[in-house]
């Protein structure tokens, strides 16, 4: 092992462009070791030019990246003998059925002995439920089968880090609910950073999250942080009226970065926005209730979903510009 | 998970990596599927038939007709002979470049089309190694098939028409030359699998570039001395036992094979350098 740091992947302002086309800018990215990285984005963001620049497909226009601390340019060969990858379209040898391609793929890896690569290969097509149908021609298959064909021949080397480029994304809700589990069964074994436009698949599975968009990393880091908004920790409060001086009052606590009113059927709705969540957790009800006058008809910590989240930045992105 | 199998890892020279392992699924690729068979049949078959026809069945109706040349030949066996001959080596050799192309010309483009090549370099591959295994399994298969087993049925159809085995060395160095034109079409058509995406571009310059020799080297002379375009008559004469000049014999045939090594190294240098 040539682990130097506690990231699998990490990436340097990685720029690649085609032409006056910038499908990736200055991509700065830190994937954690044993992560489910989810890598997000709406098509034409960058997602597979970024995979296939890392697994040495493409040559970056300008910045770095490692992969297990060996660069992504000059040292592909040692990065790929580490990693799977399963294309957004996975693709065979098509003369060639499951097992003969598991066979055929593991030999890039070990040349023996011969009945443990084939014990390999039974694993796998165990792994992804298609023992039963390992010695059939593969132009049978259906799309669910050739996907987890995909993932088993992309697992077949034992690697570190799996790379998979949008799974689920051309499946039924079964298929997907498949490929969702055996990757959930493989996240003990590897490091898995995957790209996907499919949010709920992100939300269920993954512990970190990068949002790619137009060739931009616009957010990144653990889910939890993403749900939380780019506002951070949000309180939402629901007052009877409108209390006078509650907005003052709010003000002056160091904790709390930022806060708006809105009024709804004679209520008024406070979204508080707070920097240390355990102060606002003692602290920010005492806080609105402070004034006796004061009725609170709900109080809670606002959830966010990843979409909300998502659309939130893309869009704040696009209009940026 | 059986984590606890073992395995030897594969320790192939890092500049060559996974070319055993590509070599071996090439080699399947024509020997495991029916296009064995198929050009095991179609080529001696082909040319087979062709020179059967020219030492057997030509020569026969030319003495019934009194057709001149079999006198200039020096009589109905050596006017068979040289028939069979020029039907192999002169015919057979541009039949066998047409072929040479047509059945190499998607071998890298039809997995560029369709992903695999990406998906193979996603693998601990050295490109050149795909390039080298493309290589070697086709080289071999064209010289098994298509060059060896023709040339087999023709040696044996001119020992029966000669009633005494044919000169073996002669033979050979025509099969030589043969194979040195075949060679060069063969690196073309992989050099440009390297360079386009589609077959039009592919067949349309290495057949051009094959059907145009006459013409070309008609309008321009020193090119048969640069050029493969001479060596289909040269392999015929050599078999024939003629004298051929040292510059019309050794410059187009090294010619030919230095340009078969500019191919492969174009070859290699394009896909090293190829973004998928």
């Amino acid at each position: 092992m040539t682990h130097t740091t506690d990231f699998v992947i990490e990436t340097h302002a990685l720029t690649k462009s085609f032409g006056n086309v910038h499908a990736l800018r200055n991509v700065d990215l830190h994937v954690p070791q044993h992560s489910i990285f989810g890598f997000l984005g709406p098509n034409g963001a960058g997602k597979t030019t970024l995979m296939k620049t890392l697994l040495g497909l493409s040559r970056p226009t300008s910045g770095s990246g490692t992969i297990f601390s060996h660069d992504i340019v000059r040292e592909s060969v040692a990065i790929r003998e580490r990693i799977g990858y399963l294309p957004q379209q996975p693709r065979f040898i098509e003369y060639m059925t499951a097992r003969e391609n598991l066979l055929f793929a593991a030999k890039f890896f070990f040349n023996g002995p011969q009945a443990n690569i084939r014990e390999r290969c039974d694993e796998m097509l165990e792994l992804v439920g298609l023992s039963e149908k390992a010695d059939r021609p593969i132009k049978g298959f259906s799309g669910g089968e050739e996907q987890r064909l995909g993932i088993a021949l992309a697992q077949v080397n034992y690697p570190d880090l799996l790379i998979l480029d949008e799974p689920a994304s051309a499946l039924d809700p079964l298929g997907r609910q498949s490929v969702l589990e055996i990757m959930e069964r493989l996240r003990k074994h590897t490091t898995i950073f995957y790209s996907t436009h499919i949010l709920d698949d992100v939300q269920r599975v993954s512990d970190t999250v990068a949002i790619l968009n137009r060739g931009q990393v616009v957010a990144s880091g653990p889910i939890e942080s993403i749900l939380n908004g780019k506002d951070g920790v949000v309180y939402s409060v629901s007052l009877k009226g409108a209390p006078g001086g509650l907005g003052e009052r709010l003000g002056t606590l160091p904790w709390v970065t930022h806060t708006s009113v809105s009024q709804n059927n004679g209520a008024s709705i406070w979204q508080v926005s707070v920097s240390d969540e355990a102060a606002a957790e003692t602290d920010l009800l005492r806080q609105v209730l402070a004034d006796p006058a004061t009725i609170v008809t709900e109080f809670s910590r606002k959830k966010y979903e990843l979409e909300e989240v998502f659309m939130e930045i893309v869009k704040g992105d696009g209009n940026g510009r | 998970m059986a984590a606890n199998i073992e395995f030897h890892r594969s320790k192939e020279l890092s500049w060559l990596r996974g070319f055993a392992n590509l070599l071996r699924k090439e080699n399947r690729s024509w020997w495991s599927t029916r296009r064995w068979w198929i050009n095991a049949l179609l080529w001696p078959g082909m040319l087979g038939g062709l020179v059967g026809l020219m030492i057997f069945v030509v020569p026969t109706i030319a003495a019934q007709t009194g057709d001149p040349a079999v006198d200039a030949a020096g009589g109905l066996l050596p006017f068979a002979l040289q028939l069979g001959r020029m039907a192999f080596f002169e015919m057979g050799t541009m039949v066998l470049a047409i072929g040479v192309v047509v059945l190499c010309q998607d071998l890298i483009i039809e997995e560029k089309q369709s992903g695999v090549v990406e998906w193979l370099l996603t693998k601990p591959v050295a490109r050149r190694s795909y390039v080298l295994a493309k290589l070697a399994a086709s080289a071999g298969t064209v010289l098994v098939l298509l060059i060896s087993l023709p040339a087999l049925v023709t040696y044996l159809m001119l020992s029966i028409r000669l009633r005494a085995p044919f000169p073996p060395l002669p033979f050979l160095g025509g099969v030589g030359i043969l194979s040195a034109h075949t060679l060069f079409y063969l690196t073309l058509t992989l050099m440009l699998g390297t360079l386009y995406t589609s077959r039009a571009p592919i067949l349309g310059f290495a057949l051009g570039l094959l059907l145009s020799g006459n013409f070309l080297s008609g309008l321009l002379k020193p090119l048969v001395f640069v050029t493969p375009w001479m060596l289909a008559k040269v392999a015929s004469l050599v078999v024939d036992a003629q004298p051929v000049p040292a510059s019309l014999l050794w410059s187009p045939l090294t010619a030919s094979l230095l340009w078969s090594a500019v191919f492969i190294f174009m070859a290699l240098a394009k896909f090293e350098n190829t973004e998928f």
